[in-house]
């Protein structure tokens, strides 16, 4: 029997939004709906992430006085995934944004959300 | 220590450059003769920095280690010491690369200028972004550097492609952006994996502890993160599974946009591929499942540009085939095949881009590029026509230009470790593409017109002339003296070079 | 400290039903205004599990931006073009 940590329980939730939002992108029709899957399967890889630099009975990397410098090198939880999870919800955003500029211009020229009307193959 | 100079003044500046000139040109917006005064004096900055800066490292944070005979700090590379360090590197290889690619982004920038797209400033901001990522690609040696990397060029990518403005190129953005989103995540889980199996995000540094440890079970998730690196590198380069994305960007966009995309793509898709070669390249199966790839990538893409009826199209095909050529010799991983693969991407951004620019020039005499309207151009226009037979010439590796001389590397390699399959392969890609190319060729350029219209005087700007005539040199002057580039190439491939099969 | 992680576990395994079953559900709406809003209150489980992960700084960023940024903007690419997902 495994023991269920925080860390466990981070992993599971990010396993599952990972295979909810690669789910929706593939098989929805709807393009907002598969942009609402993007943001889900970004963070599910931000959770992945902070759930990596867990240290199981730590602290928050925060220098507080009164405690050692040996004592929060052995006890800080892991910082460089927070450096890289916080560029991921800015390019998770701007990728939103794009992709939400998208698809209003393709609603303005086809008049429809759905996927596979709008994307259709068709050469000029 | 004098060999290794420690934070090179180079490297900052070619990431930098680009991205101020981005956030200026995008202010002044709308003043055409600024912005071409601007981008083309800071492209050739650009060239003239990669040509003249010495070799080196810049690092972003990490220890430097101790000698513990003299007790000095040292980044010196083979001293033998975790690093734990952000790092860029710049190196002949880099310096050969970004080189080409910054002549090219001379050229594109200054075509870009001759007035096809309204809001110039947005447009050639995307433009010098798409090199500064790609630059960032290319000088990378960590994991993190180069997933931000890949995601601000996908991002780019769409932007380049919006810019040429039609329903075909927004439909063909968002789906690429949607991909990309897809393997740019795909690509955060395998840092993810690395980093919690090794604990470093320094390529070097979670190779060197990837070897001195026994991992047993847990080789599983370094195949898992091969998956997802694989994931990237095909959305990098459009091969095998999604090449009708790819090539769907490459023929929606202006040809001068197109130009700078197949350059960032090929140098992407040779920088991913060492890396994935270093960190993967020992494990089993793994350079395997790499050629398989590529080789499907190349006869797919060829036989699609055979069966297209627009000029345009032929050269989106055309591109992802020869995106494959590239990768067959980096997934080779023998010293040969790497030469090979990295001079065939040299090569090949250079020979496209004369094709490209020809079709560009078409685009000034009434915009028809599909094949079944025959223009008799080269009449009109003798030049022109003269220009995109030898870019055909070079682009089927035909001696002296400089396609005949990587390819023969290229076939060498795959006969050498006991490939003659994919030698052929590679030959039949190169008599296709000649065929694909040629029958476009002769109906838009050679055969008469068959209704004689009147002649109307064509301005095709000067920049665009010019351009042509320089690459088609630079074809000829690489084919007849290959060592200029190859001498470059050499070190860098011997070093990261793995026998095939162990 | 002891009582603090065991607190901290006792939210997790609620975040970890809320963020699952939020997904889920902005999945399956069919007004699409209601699925911006849901995925916006997924967001808000998602901030509380990044504190107990010991990143509140984290925590922070996506709530800001998890709960009003990203539905923001979808919300805007809502208005733009339709609320009702059509068959």
């Amino acid at each position: 029997m495994i023991e269920v940590t925080i860390q466990l329980l981070g992993f599971i939730a990010a396993a599952a939004l990972v295979v909810i939002g690669i789910a929706g992108m593939l098989f929805l029709d709807n393009l907002i709906k598969k942009i609402i899957s993007f943001t889900l399967l970004s963070d599910g890889v931000n959770l992945l992430l902070v759930a990596l630099g867990y240290v199981e009975g730590g602290v928050v990397p925060i220098l507080i006085p009164g405690m050692s410098v040996s004592e929060f090198a052995t006890r800080a939880a892991l910082v460089f995934p927070v450096g890289i999870v916080l560029t991921n919800i800015v390019i998770g955003v701007s990728t939103t944004a794009i992709l939400v500029a998208l698809a209003i211009m393709l609603y303005r020229r086809y008049g429809t959300l759905k996927a596979s009307k709008v994307l259709k193959g068709e050469r000029r | 220590m004098s060999a290794y100079p420690s934070n090179l003044w180079s490297i900052p500046l070619l990431v930098v450059i680009p991205i101020l000139v981005a956030v200026v040109v995008n202010l002044v917006y709308n003043r055409v003769r600024l912005i071409k005064v601007i981008s083309i004096l800071s492209a050739v900055c650009l060239a003239l920095i990669a040509l003249f800066s010495s070799y080196g490292y810049h690092w972003f944070t990490g220890l430097p280690a101790l000698r513990p005979e003299t007790l000095t700090f040292t980044f010196d590379p083979s001293f033998p010491a975790w690093r734990l360090a952000l790092e860029f590197y710049f190196g002949p290889l880099q310096q050969v690369m970004i080189f080409v690619m910054s002549l090219i982004l001379i050229f594109v920038v200054a075509v870009a200028s001759g007035g096809l797209t309204k809001r110039q400033g947005p447009y050639m901001g995307m433009i010098f972004l798409l090199f500064a990522s790609a630059v960032i690609i290319i000088m990378v040696n960590d994991l993190y550097h180069l997933w931000i990397a890949v995601e601000i060029g996908s991002l780019v990518v769409a932007g380049v492609v919006v810019g040429s403005g039609t329903s075909v190129s927004h439909k063909a953005a968002l789906k690429y952006t949607f991909f990309s989103a897809l393997s740019g995540a795909g690509l955060a889980i395998a840092l993810a994996l690395i980093l919690g199996l090794t604990g470093y995000s320094n390529i070097s540094d979670a190779i060197r502890y990837l070897q001195s440890v026994n991992l047993g079970d847990m080789s599983i998730i370094l195949y898992v993160a091969f998956a997802f690196f694989v994931l990237s590198w095909i959305y990098a380069g459009g091969l095998a599974p999604i090449h009708p994305l790819k090539s769907e960007v490459y023929g929606a966009s202006f040809p001068h946009g197109t130009a700078m995309l197949q350059t960032q793509s090929k140098l992407m898709l040779v920088a991913i591929g060492i890396v994935m070669l270093r960190i993967f390249g020992t494990l089993p199966f793994v350079r395997e499942v790499m050629l398989a790839i590529s080789v499907i990538t190349m006869m797919l893409g060829v036989v699609m540009a055979l069966i297209q009826t627009d000029f345009r199209w032929i050269l989106a095909y055309l591109i992802i085939s020869h995106s494959g050529l590239v990768t067959v010799g980096i997934s080779l991983g023998t010293t040969e095949g790497l030469v090979g693969g990295i001079f065939q991407a040299v090569n090949d951004v250079i020979y496209m881009t004369v094709l490209l620019l020809c079709c560009e020039a078409l685009y000034y005499f009434g915009g028809k590029t599909s094949t079944r309207n025959s223009l008799g151009l080269a009449k009109k226009a003798p030049w022109l026509g003269m220009a995109v037979i030898l870019g055909t010439m070079a682009a089927s590796g035909i001696p002296p230009f400089n396609g005949f001389q990587s390819e023969l590397i290229l076939i060498q390699a795959a006969l050498k470790v006991g490939l003659p399959e994919v030698a052929a392969v590679i030959l039949m890609v190169s008599v296709t593409t000649f065929i694909a190319l040629f029958r476009a060729v002769y109906r838009l350029f050679l055969k008469p017109p068959e209704t004689s219209e009147t002649v109307t005087e064509v301005k095709v700007p000067r920049a665009l002339y010019i351009g042509l005539w320089f690459f088609v040199a630079m074809t000829l002057i690489i084919g007849v003296y290959p060592t200029i580039v190859v001498s470059f190439i050499t070190p860098v491939a011997q070093a990261v070079s793995i026998p095939w099969y162990l | 400290m002891i009582e603090l992680s065991s607190s901290f576990i006792a939210m997790a395994y609620v975040m970890v039903v809320a963020i699952t079953v939020g997904a889920v559900a902005a999945l399956l709406q069919k007004d699409l205004l209601r699925a911006a809003f849901i995925s916006g209150a997924e967001s808000i489980a998602l901030a509380f599990f990044f504190q107990a992960l010991l990143a509140p700084d984290l925590g922070l960023t996506q709530a800001i931006v998890g709960t009003v940024l990203l539905p923001g903007i979808i919300i805007l690419g809502i208005f733009k073009t339709r609320r009702t997902e059509e068959d």
